[in-house]
């Protein structure tokens, strides 16, 4: 059973079409990336999920059940605007939240003191929020997240406005709740992040889905790029779209930026360079990275009209 | 859904409770209440005034007044002792005594009689014999004049030169550490022939005591003027002492017009209470909903519970608050009422009359429960739609002004008891049906007029938390800047 799974989900704001046909699902223990620019629809999705928005038309289904409150027990929410109350301890803030999703007094405490400490903030259990540094504060809101050790946990922007150390500590925190079986899905427009974490993405560019599957299948979208040292022109060879000389060597040799045709196999390049004698000092394939491939594929479709 | 509603409010009370202005408001009615009696006190004792006869014209006016002034004290003696009695059951202690007759106005006569079988101190001495504490507890009233020596160069002084030996007796110097003298009556040598008599008085005389140096220089007027006409001694002061015998016939005490004030006491001070716990404890809750939605909360929130949970939740710990300060009033209250030996409880004894049936307490409490939910819905709405205490003070003050002003005007109509159809019209707008109703308790207020008017508060506040509430959730994540007028009766009208 899928963790989430959406079909078909429409949400309208008036004649604003925010999300637009959007359909994924996440299995338990993957970690999901839901990339997308500014406003391309991913917090209102994730809202749709929580059941703060109901959709306008599709199905949403949340640990096999339509979105609710009844589902809060199985879920962890990190939220892109981050807040706490400011008069309440650090202990006092996630033993509320972790009560609100059904948790126990008793046990909500006990996680939560655990969390503190693996956070290393034990020392501040009973400091109000108001005395707490930035990062402490983004460390105890994180804990209100997962002291309920969720099944699905939901992260929007969780990267933003965190310091090196504290992204540090939400990747660990992240990957070991996929170990432990849940399915994380992270809204990000910071692709090195889901290049480092994820399993699966989704790019999502005005409310509709661009793309979804693996890094590599995100890759094989993009014409492979080579880099050749040559002493001749690459550009007449079978399956090479474009060739162009991005340096000079001594004795006539000359490296060469390659593009490929689509779908072209840099394997079946070589061996026909082998194979027609073409004479080669260095056949390397570059890693496109995320980045590269978002832009790639979602490209103009992020502008809105 | 109970638990999500009953964690939110456990924490909005929590929350509120933890701030020092709660603690505050919920002193200022106790110290008052322990300061009113302190004060008081102090002040009864500021006003015991000072008086200095310098009687010239042989010392018989000047004892007169100082017999007039006796009088009067010993009347008040009497008044205090009937009073005690009557609050400590010690009625038998003397039960032909005139000290024990409560409300009875005492004559002349009757002080007269009460001093010639021993005053205050043979009443106190059979209190005694039936309680020796309750007689050491009972306080003597403090006079209101206390009649100082005249020393011996301001008696033999002449007319001419009493402004100036007067002067350092009613204004001493700062440094001397006297304190001035209230009021000197000269009685001058030729008074009798003449009916001039002089008052020197430390700021405006009291008209009590004008009134009572007239009365009794009328009567030695009158005698020293029948004596020169040859009357007869006896004669002469039966006729100056001669006064009509007016029969007055007053209520019952606690009836009349003065029963409609003493039942009216509580019920008044209800409504007030209800405004001001309700005007606090809505304040302390809008600034919590500011909190959440500055320090972006609400989204956190709302993944774990419902809109309408949130709402309810913190209806429910405002509620809290405010039955809480009102509970902890009520018993510092109680509190007061014995420490003062049923002093204060004898006040408010036949006030509470009109509240202490089941109905009445139902009808309060009820009231009291109604009148929170609906004022503090109108904050919590306009916590929810501000980002800044700044911003709502712009919803506030209209919404203040616009439940403050009939409420004060209408507490003022049933203390007059002008009543009328001003209040009855209030009775029945929800926005004033809480107060109204209250304030009318005490005056009387017809069952179906409660009945009705309670029945149509619940079906606006129904009708207010469907309609507001729809104000509520869509204002809970919406980007911020005050919505128009148009736009609250859009959402009004249709859910976001």
């Amino acid at each position: 059973m899928e963790a989430l799974k959406l079909t078909g989900v429409v949400k309208r704001f008036g004649d604003f079409t925010a999300v637009d046909d959007l359909s994924f699902a996440v299995a338990p223990g993957e970690v999901f990336g839901f990339l997308g620019g500014n406003g391309a629809g991913k917090t209102t999705s994730l809202r749709m999920v929580l059941d703060i928005l109901r959709p306008d038309a599709g199905t949403i289904s949340v640990m096999g059940r339509p979105p609710g409150r009844s589902a809060s027990p199985d879920l962890g929410f990190l939220p892109e605007e981050r807040g706490l109350y400011r008069s309440m301890t650090a202990i006092d803030t996630i033993v509320y939240f972790g009560r609100l999703k059904g948790m126990a007094a008793g046990t909500a405490r006990r996680d939560g003191l655990a969390l503190l400490d693996r956070f290393g903030l034990a020392g501040f259990a009973r400091t109000s929020v108001e005395k707490l540094s930035k990062g402490m504060a983004q460390k105890v809101q994180l804990a209100t997240a997962i002291v309920n050790t969720p099944k699905l946990l939901l992260l929007d922007e969780p990267f933003s406005g965190l310091d090196p150390v504290n992204q540090g500590l939400l990747e660990e925190v992240i990957l070991s709740a996929a170990r432990e079986g849940a399915a994380v899905v992270f809204s990000t427009h910071v692709m090195q992040h889901a290049e480092r974490l994820c399993d699966r993405l989704l790019f999502l560019a005005r409310g509709r889905k661009q793309f979804e599957g693996t890094q590599d299948e995100a890759r094989a979208a993009l014409p492979v790029q080579l880099t050749l040292t040559a002493s001749r022109s690459p550009a007449t060879l079978e399956g090479v779209a474009e060739a162009r000389e991005i340096g000079a060597r001594e004795d006539g040799w000359h490296d060469w930026d390659v593009r490929l045709d689509p779908g072209g196999d840099p394997g079946r390049l070589l061996e026909l360079c082998t194979a027609s004698g073409f004479p080669l000092r260095r056949f390397e394939q570059r890693r496109a990275s995320m980045h590269d491939v978002f832009l790639h594929i979602v490209g103009g479709a992020e502008t809105r009209p | 859904m109970i638990r999500h509603i009953l964690l939110v409010a456990a924490r909005e009370y929590r929350q509120i409770a933890n701030t020092r202005s709660f603690w505050l408001t919920l002193l200022i009615i106790p110290l008052a209440l322990a300061a009113g009696p302190l004060l008081s006190r102090f002040a009864d004792k500021s006003h015991g005034e000072t008086v200095m006869l310098v009687d010239q014209s042989g010392g018989q006016v000047g004892s007169a007044i100082r017999h007039r002034l006796e009088i009067d004290y010993q009347r008040q003696m009497m008044n205090a002792l009937s009073h005690y009695v009557d609050r400590h059951d010690l009625r038998r202690a003397a039960p032909d005594a005139l000290w024990v007759s409560k409300g009875r106005w005492y004559s002349d006569a009757d002080v007269a009689a009460f001093i010639a079988t021993g005053g205050q101190k043979a009443a106190i001495a059979q209190i005694a014999r039936i309680s020796k504490s309750d007689a050491d507890a009972f306080e003597a009233p403090p006079r209101e004049y206390r009649v100082v020596e005249t020393p011996a160069a301001i008696a033999a002084a002449p007319r001419g030169a009493m402004d100036r030996v007067l002067a350092p007796l009613l204004r001493p110097a700062d440094k001397s550490g006297h304190k001035p003298i209230d009021y000197v009556v000269l009685i001058p040598r030729d008074f009798g022939a003449s009916p001039v008599a002089r008052l020197w008085a430390n700021g405006v005389p009291r008209a009590s005591f004008v009134a009572t140096l007239q009365s009794v220089l009328t009567s030695q007027l009158r005698t020293r003027y029948l004596l020169a006409n040859g009357v007869a001694g006896p004669t002469a002061a039966a006729a100056a002492s001669l006064a009509p015998a007016i029969g007055v016939t007053t209520p019952p005490e606690g009836s009349g017009r003065e029963r409609v004030v003493i039942r009216s006491i509580l019920p008044l001070i209800s409504a007030y209470i209800l405004l001001m716990s309700l005007v606090l404890s809505g304040s302390w809750m809008l600034q919590g909903a500011i909190e959440e939605r500055s320090n972006k909360l609400i989204e956190t929130v709302l993944a774990c519970i419902t809109p309408n949970e949130l709402m309810y939740g913190k209806l429910v710990g405002t509620v809290g608050i405010g039955l809480s300060m009102i509970a902890t009033w009520v018993i510092c209250g109680l509190f007061a009422a014995f420490a003062t030996h049923g002093a204060i409880a004898d006040l408010i004894r036949p006030a509470l009359e009109p509240v202490s049936t089941p109905g009445s307490i139902a009808a309060i409490l009820f009231f009291f429960v109604a009148g929170y939910l609906m004022v503090s819905m109108i904050f919590l709405v306009i916590g929810v739609m501000s980002d800044s205490m700044r911003e709502a003070q712009g919803f506030l003050t209209p919404v203040l002004l616009v439940i403050m002003l009939p409420v004060t005007l209408l507490v003022q109509a049933v203390l007059r008891d002008t009543g009328g159809p001003i209040i009855e019209a209030l009775t029945w707008i929800p926005l004033y049906t809480p107060f109204a109703v209250l304030a009318r308790l005490g005056a009387g207020i017809p069952t179906w007029e409660m009945l009705g008017s309670g029945a149509t508060l619940l079906l606006f506040i129904v009708i207010e938390i469907v309609a507001l509430g729809r104000i509520f959730r869509a204002s809970l994540l919406s980007g911020g800047g005050r919505p128009s007028l148009a736009e609250l009766a859009r959402l009004v009208r249709r859910p976001g």
